[in-house]
């Protein structure tokens, strides 16, 4: 059985069979030519590339980097009541939550509880936000910061107090409107 | 009441056809039957009966005009059910606001977080909007309901099941609901703590996060942690037990219900004495005594000198075993000593051994009874034993037989017991006197002349008639529940002719929900007796080759130097065995003392040589043997803490030692040629035992079990017990706290017992004693101290004293008779 193409098949159309005379000279440098344009009109628009890490691309606000725990700023008590409520929701189980107990003498956060443990293993986070999503007293935040690299992995685990402390304002954000 | 046959019925539920038991509520009904789930607070059918407080369960009932409650309605034939319409959805969607209309909402704090029903009904149920601005009901909160027991009562939706636990199931009558409407709260009466021995488990009745347990405070979350289970084997209840681990430690036990076993109910020792795995008291390395102190050593050179030094001493060797070893541990343990130490002195029994045939007699499979029979029973006789002290969940067990299903309590017992207020006949006679008592009561119910042993009983003859007469009128199936401690000391063995005697007059054997039911001391009594820890009988109450001493008579024999060592088998003699002062000497004049222990109890800490550390229950591998019979497999929760290493191996190693080339290799081998080697449990294997334990009485291989003697027996004339003349009769009990578990828990600590003195109002006004006075007791230049503790229902002529006790040990006491007086 023979095929038949149908309505919607596309002609192939080749090139010139048979190269050689003026036609042959202009594809050989015309064209050539016309391609160089491009690249020497790109000589005049100037650096593109940006010399990372001296300099750094401003990060959108809503940029998932590194998290921040925060602290109520009247009374320096921690949000954080230890629900592990981040540690359920995170779904490469890189939070670990240890709970204790609020006593007079030792007030850490507003409830009753606060997380004596807080950590967080950055080597196996993915950055999904989910925690900041899943924490009902906006104690945990996305920062901006992606600059985490180390020489080691034991140092990725980081803990509350690493979290707690205003980090280094090392990346740029992008300003309104930007 | 014998157990009610049930009918089933068809009815129909949102348009299915389903079939279920007649007249069982049409909430469990539509779950169980018709996997449809009527949404429920206060209904928990292990409390009683329905109340219907808090109308979360309305459905429609065709034919009612008015919604009813699921938890209430018991299912009849042709029952027309719709939980689905919106008029239901209606009502439930409302119920549930209302009920959160004063619930804080402060589940990121709570501990209920992630295992709430509250929460799972919110948002199964619920409306998820609050219509509600208006400012909440507020208490104080947390507040201590006990030390172990933390009320938020804002949480609370006064769905009574606490109230009702306290009221109904463990009958202690101290919480109670204050106030009314809105501001009403829980609380005990008083004011008091609520201590009570099953207080814990309104933590897990509570279906909120109102009753938190306060060592669990804020530990951990659902998704934390793991649940694993096995068996509590702090007491012969053997109650199934789930352990909540979190990073291989232990931080919470709950329970795991089995109908067989415990009811779904576990006691505070067997909730809250986990948290003795976790101390810096256990030991948790191999101990050596080096210079007259016990140091930390190697496995290696432990193993070494022990096997040295039981090398030595053998033929001169004994071996005692403590309730919480196990069925592997003990076959070891006898097979080491019998035919690796040529010695047969090995014993489990703290109260001296009976003769074997009376051993099999009352272990034989027709005269078992099982602990549900307890409740359907026509009657239950409890004799010598105080069940909340020596098996605390049967206490329960029989309290709901009383309150549900018409069950008739007898109790006779020596010391007051707890029943006695739920009993028809509470009968008392003297400390030490069972066997006279038993043997009146099976003159009463031959007919023959009661008074004689029934005054050298002590006891009340009308009142032993009154009780054979009522055991004879309340029916046919009669549960003896019985204590070891009626057949120890020197007429044991009468006293088990007797109790034989009694069973086969009301005609016990081989009916079913009637039998004897007898509790051991140890946790394990009768699976160490069923593998041939007694002198007297091998694996399978089999007759050994040569018999040995029994524990009284290898103190003796220690103390008289024709024993050179011992080993101690998760127990202290002078903790849990009587006659301490000679033990004091025998532990003394012994070469070896190889003991595995926890803790550094009195006798390991002074008298061992080497120590090996013990496993917790958590930790433990192997199989134990409930009272009524039933095989339960151990399975570990957590890893061995510290250095330690299984019991099983540590016994297996000793053996490979001193020449036995078996290889053992796990514990499931042991296992497997344990149960080999005894021909009763013939075909029982780890996966038949399974999660639910299996009743090698009820297997047709039951039948192997050696018959012993037969009933009935001739009684020879009972000694009368000692007269008072001035002096008071000793009697002992062990306390339900009494076990180092329980002093090294943190949150337990409280309840550890120190001496009590329990006696009459008109001795303790007689010898100018106080309640709450301290007084001393003495006996043949040797003397206790302790607290009084006056009672309204001791007997005038006896004074009840604890045992099992580091320190001031009724066991230090020989009696019969005692001086009190005041310190």
């Amino acid at each position: 059985m023979t095929w038949t193409p149908g309505p919607d098949q596309i002609e192939v159309v080749g090139g010139p069979s048979k190269a050689g005379g003026a036609g042959g000279l202009y594809r050989a440098f015309g064209e050539t030519l016309r391609g160089l344009k491009t690249t020497f009109m790109q000589a005049t628009e100037g650096v593109t590339t940006v010399q990372y890490p001296e300099e750094k691309i401003p990060v959108y606000p809503r940029f998932r980097g590194r998290h921040r725990l925060h602290t109520f700023e009247d009374t320096g008590l921690e949000k954080c009541v230890g629900c592990s409520l981040c540690a359920a929701a995170c779904p490469s189980d890189c939070i670990r939550v240890v709970a204790a107990e609020n006593t007079p003498e030792n007030r850490v956060s507003a409830g009753e509880r606060y997380a004596a443990v807080y950590e967080i293993n950055l080597s196996r986070c993915i950055f999904c936000g989910y925690c900041e999503i899943a924490c009902p007293f906006d104690a945990i935040t996305m920062g901006h910061d992606y600059e985490m690299s180390d020489y080691n992995r034991s140092d990725l685990i980081f803990t509350k107090e690493m979290l707690l402390a205003e980090p280094l304002e090392r990346t740029p954000l992008r300003a309104e409107g930007e | 009441m014998p157990r009610p046959v049930a009918q089933m019925v068809t009815f129909t539920l949102n348009g299915q056809e389903v079939t279920a038991p007649e007249n069982a509520i049409l909430a469990d009904a539509a779950l169980e039957h018709g996997n449809v789930e009527i949404p429920v607070f206060c209904y928990e059918p292990k409390i009683g009966g329905p109340v219907g407080a808090c109308r979360m369960c309305l459905v429609e009932i065709e034919g009612i005009p008015k919604l009813q409650a699921g938890c209430s309605v018991p299912v009849k034939d042709g029952m027309v059910v719709h939980t689905d319409t919106p008029r239901v959805r209606e009502a439930q969607e409302a119920v549930l606001e209302f009920i959160l209309v004063n619930h804080p909402l402060d589940c990121p704090v709570c501990d209920k977080g992630g295992e709430c029903p509250l929460q799972d009904k919110s948002f199964g149920w619920g409306d998820g909007i609050s219509r509600f601005v208006e400012p909440k009901r507020h208490f104080e909160k947390p507040l201590a309901l006990s030390p172990l027991i933390a009320i938020d009562r804002e949480r609370c939706i006064l769905c009574y099941r606490c109230v009702r636990f306290s009221q109904e199931v463990s009958e202690d009558h101290q919480l109670v609901l204050q106030e009314r409407g809105a501001h009403a709260f829980v609380a005990t009466f008083d004011g008091h703590p609520y201590v009570a021995p099953f207080s814990g488990n309104i933590i897990e009745l509570c279906p909120v996060g109102a009753l938190t347990s306060q060592p669990y405070r804020f530990r951990a979350r659902p998704w934390d942690i793991e649940q694993s289970g096995s068996i509590c084997t702090l007491c012969p209840a053997q109650c199934n037990v789930s352990f909540t681990v979190r990073d291989d430690r232990v931080l919470r036990v709950l329970q795991r219900d089995h109908e067989g076993v415990d009811d779904g109910w576990l006691c505070d020792k067997g909730r809250f004495a986990y948290q003795a795995i976790h101390v810096d008291e256990r030991i948790t390395q191999p101990l050596l005594r080096d210079g007259g102190e016990l140091r930390p050593v190697t496995w290696e050179l432990a193993l070494e000198t022990a096997a040295a030094a039981l090398g030595r001493g053998r033929g001169r060797t004994a071996a005692l075993a403590g309730g919480a070893a196990t069925n592997e541990e003990g076959w070891l343990l006898q097979g080491l000593l019998r035919d690796s130490l040529d010695s047969a002195d090995i014993d489990s029994r703290a109260g001296g051994t009976l003769p074997l045939d009376l051993h099999q007699a009352l272990g034989a499979p027709a005269l078992q009874a099982s602990v549900p029979d307890l409740e359907f029973a026509h009657a239950v006789l409890v004799l010598g034993t105080e069940p909340v002290d020596d098996a605390p969940v049967l206490d329960l067990r029989l309290r709901k037989g009383v309150r549900r299903h018409g069950l008739q309590l007898f109790t006779a017992t020596s010391r007051p017991s707890a029943l006695d207020e739920r009993a028809v006949l509470a009968v008392r006679y003297a400390p030490g006197a069972e066997a006279a008592f038993v043997a009146a009561l099976d003159a009463a119910l031959t007919g023959a002349d009661v008074a004689g042993p029934a005054a050298a009983a002590g006891a009340d003859a009308d009142a032993v008639r009154a009780l054979a007469d009522g055991l004879r009128a309340a029916g046919e199936d009669i549960v003896v529940l019985w204590g070891e401690r009626v057949c120890s000391g020197a007429a044991g063995a009468d006293a088990a002719r007797g109790l034989l005697n009694v069973a086969a007059r009301l005609g016990l054997e081989g009916r079913d929900g009637a039998g004897l039911l007898g509790v051991p001391d140890g946790a394990n009594g009768r699976g160490l007796r069923e593998v041939g820890v007694l002198p007297n009988a091998a694996p399978g109450l089999a007759a050994p080759d040569t018999d040995g001493r029994d524990a009284a008579g290898i103190a003796a024999a220690l103390a008289a130097g024709e024993l050179t060592g011992v080993y101690l088998l998760r127990t202290d003699p002078l903790v849990d065995l009587a006659d301490t002062p000679l033990w004091e000497r025998a532990l003394e004049k012994a070469t070896t003392v190889i003991a595995h222990a926890s803790f550094l109890t009195p006798g390991i800490a002074e008298h061992a040589t080497v120590v090996f550390p013990a496993e917790s229950h958590a930790e433990k591998e192997g199989t134990v043997v409930h009272p009524d019979g039933r095989l339960q497999r151990l399975r570990p929760a957590i890893g061995r803490q510290g250095e330690t290493r299984p019991e099983w191996q540590v016994l297996a190693e000793l053996r490979r030692a001193l020449g036995n080339d078996e290889r053992l290799l796990t514990c499931s081998m042991v296992t497997a040629r344990m149960l080999e080697s005894i021909p009763f449990y013939a075909g029982l294997t780890l996966d038949t035992i399974g999660a639910d334990g299996t009743r090698w009485t009820e297997r047709p291989q039951g039948a192997a079990a050696p018959a012993g003697a037969a009933a009935p027996f001739d009684l020879p004339a009972p000694a009368p017990a000692a007269s008072p003349n001035g002096r008071l009769r000793l009697g002992t009990f062990r306390s339900i706290w009494a076990s180092p578990e329980v002093g090294a828990s943190p949150a337990l600590k409280f309840l550890h017992p120190r001496q009590r003195v329990e006696l009459a109002p008109g001795d303790a006004e007689r010898l100018g004693v106080r309640h709450g006075s301290p007084v001393t007791v003495a006996c043949d230049g040797r003397s206790v101290t302790g607290i009084a503790h006056v009672r309204a229902s001791a007997p005038e002529g006896s004074v009840f004293l604890e045992t099992a006790i580091a320190a001031d040990s009724a066991a230090e006491l020989d009696g019969p008779l005692v001086e009190v007086r005041p310190a």
